[in-house]
């Protein structure tokens, strides 16, 4: 009994690992901008990482004698008005940039996932609930809803970060949510009922393995967002404080004061944003052809 | 027709009334009270002084009457005074909404005027370098935030043409040639955002449908192309694309924050911040809220026209 039921959990489980990997392989290789993407990403991770060994200069050091110099071989990106080099700055913004996005981004997920799994389990009143609650969340635009809860908790990193998780609950639960419900009406969930299973293990050990190719796509596609909105906040002043160097802040503060005298302070932070956000965009179109081609409509 | 129209408006009445609910929650979860965070901020402010206060706003009553009195001032298009101008809210409101309506509007119609017909151009030439350039401007109009393409936007026209968008707002009524002056940037960067989604549907669903069956009919009838891709195709391509251009709403209404702040209009967006950043709760939670009600209520006309386009949704 005990070599039929191994063979049929790894029957089932062997596949599934092999092919995820498999066609995310398959898809970056057909696919030469997920390719790039993906080479874009592992660069950036690998900035963050690192920063303190590739940036060339302290971020925060000031050099007045060299405020707003042009880029050059010395600065690639030039200087700011106190003269920090700001490749050094755009370098070290990434490690904020991809922390608050991953940190949010975690706890967004989480968050949603636990609902979207209670919801797409229990259906019924919880369902009707908390769906409402959802609703109501997302009828708050993003950016709205994170400014509002940013007021509330002062203007910080942290408090940024919160705000984003808290935008990211309600999108996240409703496909965790519809996945579910899908994932219910195999027989396998059928037959662990009938067994005599209790929920939770239903639930963590049938229904949450089978919706994690959603989550995971969905997560991140919402990474490039987390970082936008990040960026956007501290552009806007109620994000990363000063002296810090955040990507939007950088903008903000000096890129928009000194543009006209000094564009260098306005173009790299915002080309850096840019190709962040594009990264996990087109690595989450990759990821979702290649694990969950039903999504493409949502 | 009649029932679905019900079935909706009844479903956005909670919805409408849970929002209210976390946006007036939301608002006092700080620990303490807004009045003492700010006054504590700004100097030494007596406690009799701040009780006052407390009572002018009606801070000193219970929970359940101060969200029964807002409600009652939001739908009395009353909502109160501002901490930090005493300025009343609806006054100012007043001035800002036109503001941001017009910012939105041109936006939208500059949105679409670029989005369909490049949208429509890269699916009847697939694959052709025409459709590459429409697919790279889509995905850039996705990842380019709208405040750096917004202070590039400013930096370059001052650079090249030496121009610079008229400073302090003048509404279309009294100037219509500075007025669109001041809003034909903003409402340009914000469009191009809002075009990049609504380009990627009409690509995809004009692919779609041009592979139908009556498409195919059409063209074995001898049809002109034109005629098959605009009377045939585009006409049922674009229901979907109502439904997109309704999801862009949110992104439209959050853009015009960013927008408004970089391009120094006063509209909705830019009162928002400020008061967030003065820590100006009723303005706050009264914007939050105007925000949401329109939101909600822009959809609920998206889904009905949605369902008038498309008879088969009435009946799901």
């Amino acid at each position: 009994m005990a070599t039929v039921t191994e063979r049929v959990v790894r029957i089932e489980e062997a596949p599934v690992v092999i092919s995820r990997t498999r066609a995310l392989l398959t898809a970056l290789r057909r696919k030469p901008l997920g390719a790039a993407s993906a080479a874009l990403l592992v660069l950036i991770v690998f900035t963050a990482i690192f920063a303190e060994v590739l940036a060339p200069y302290d971020p925060l050091a000031p050099k007045p004698e060299i405020r707003l110099a042009a880029p050059s071989w010395e600065h690639p990106f030039g200087t700011d008005d106190i003269g920090r080099d700001v490749l050094s700055r755009v370098i070290h913004g990434a490690r904020i940039s991809l922390w608050v996005g991953l940190l949010a981004v975690g706890i967004g997920t989480a968050a949603g996932m636990i609902i979207g799994l209670l919801c797409g389990y229990c259906e019924g009143r919880v369902d009707l609930i908390f769906q409402r609650v959802m609703d109501a969340i997302q009828a708050i635009p993003a950016l709205v809803l994170a400014l509002a809860i940013v007021s509330v908790l002062r203007p910080n990193t942290t408090n940024a970060m919160i705000a984003i998780a808290m935008v990211i609950i309600p999108g996240n639960s409703r496909i965790v949510r519809g996945a579910v419900m899908s994932a219910k009406q195999n027989r396998y969930v059928e037959a662990a009922q009938a067994i005599g299973c209790r929920h939770p293990r239903i639930i963590l050990g049938h229904i949450l393995p089978n919706v994690t190719a959603p989550i995971l796509v969905i997560a991140s596609i919402w990474l490039g967002n987390a970082i936008l909105i990040e960026a956007t906040l501290s552009f806007l002043g109620v994000g990363t404080q000063p002296p810090t160097p955040s990507w939007g802040l950088m903008l903000s503060s000096t890129g928009r004061a000194f543009m006209e005298q000094a564009p260098w302070l306005a173009i790299f932070p915002g080309l850096a944003i840019s190709l962040a956000v594009l990264g996990f965009n087109l690595f989450g179109d990759t990821l979702r052809d290649a694990w969950d081609p039903k999504l493409r409509r949502s | 027709m009649h029932k679905y129209v019900l079935r909706r408006v009844l479903l956005a009445v909670p919805v409408l009334v849970l929002s209210s609910l976390i946006v007036f929650s939301l608002m006092r979860v700080m620990p303490g009270d807004a009045l003492v965070a700010l006054m504590g901020e700004s100097g030494n402010v007596g406690e009799r002084e701040l009780a006052k206060l407390r009572k002018d706003l009606g801070l000193d009553r219970p929970y359940t009457e101060q969200y029964a009195l807002w409600l009652w001032q939001m739908v009395s298009f009353n909502p109160g005074y501002s901490i930090f101008t005493n300025e009343p809210i609806a006054v100012s409101l007043r001035k800002a909404i036109p503001v941001t309506l017009e910012l939105a509007a041109l936006s939208m119609v500059i949105g679409l005027v670029v989005a369909v017909p490049i949208g429509v151009l890269s699916a009847t030439r697939q694959d052709s370098a025409s459709d590459y350039a429409g697919r790279v401007v889509a995905v850039s109009g996705l990842s380019l935030p709208d405040f750096w393409l917004g202070t590039l936007v400013i930096t370059f026209a001052a650079i090249w043409f030496h121009w610079i968008p008229p400073i302090g707002y003048v509404s279309f009524w009294e100037s219509p040639w500075r007025n669109l002056q001041q809003f034909l940037l903003p409402a340009a960067v914000l469009g191009f955002r809002l075009s990049a989604a609504t380009m990627r549907m009409t690509r995809s669903t004009v692919l779609e449908v041009l592979r139908e069956d009556y498409v195919r009919t059409a063209w074995a009838k001898g049809l002109a192309g034109r005629m098959v891709v605009y009377k045939h195709a585009l006409k049922n391509a674009l229901i979907p694309v109502v439904t997109i251009v309704g999801g862009q709403l949110g992104v439209l209404l959050a853009g015009t924050v960013v927008v408004e702040t970089i391009f120094a209009l006063p509209g909705m967006g830019r009162l928002t911040v400020e008061a967030i950043l003065y820590r100006d709760y009723p303005v706050v939670q009264t914007n939050v809220m105007l925000v949401a009600a329109t939101l909600v209520t822009l959809n609920l006309v998206v889904d009905l026209t949605y369902a008038w386009l498309d008879p088969r949704i009435r009946y799901h």
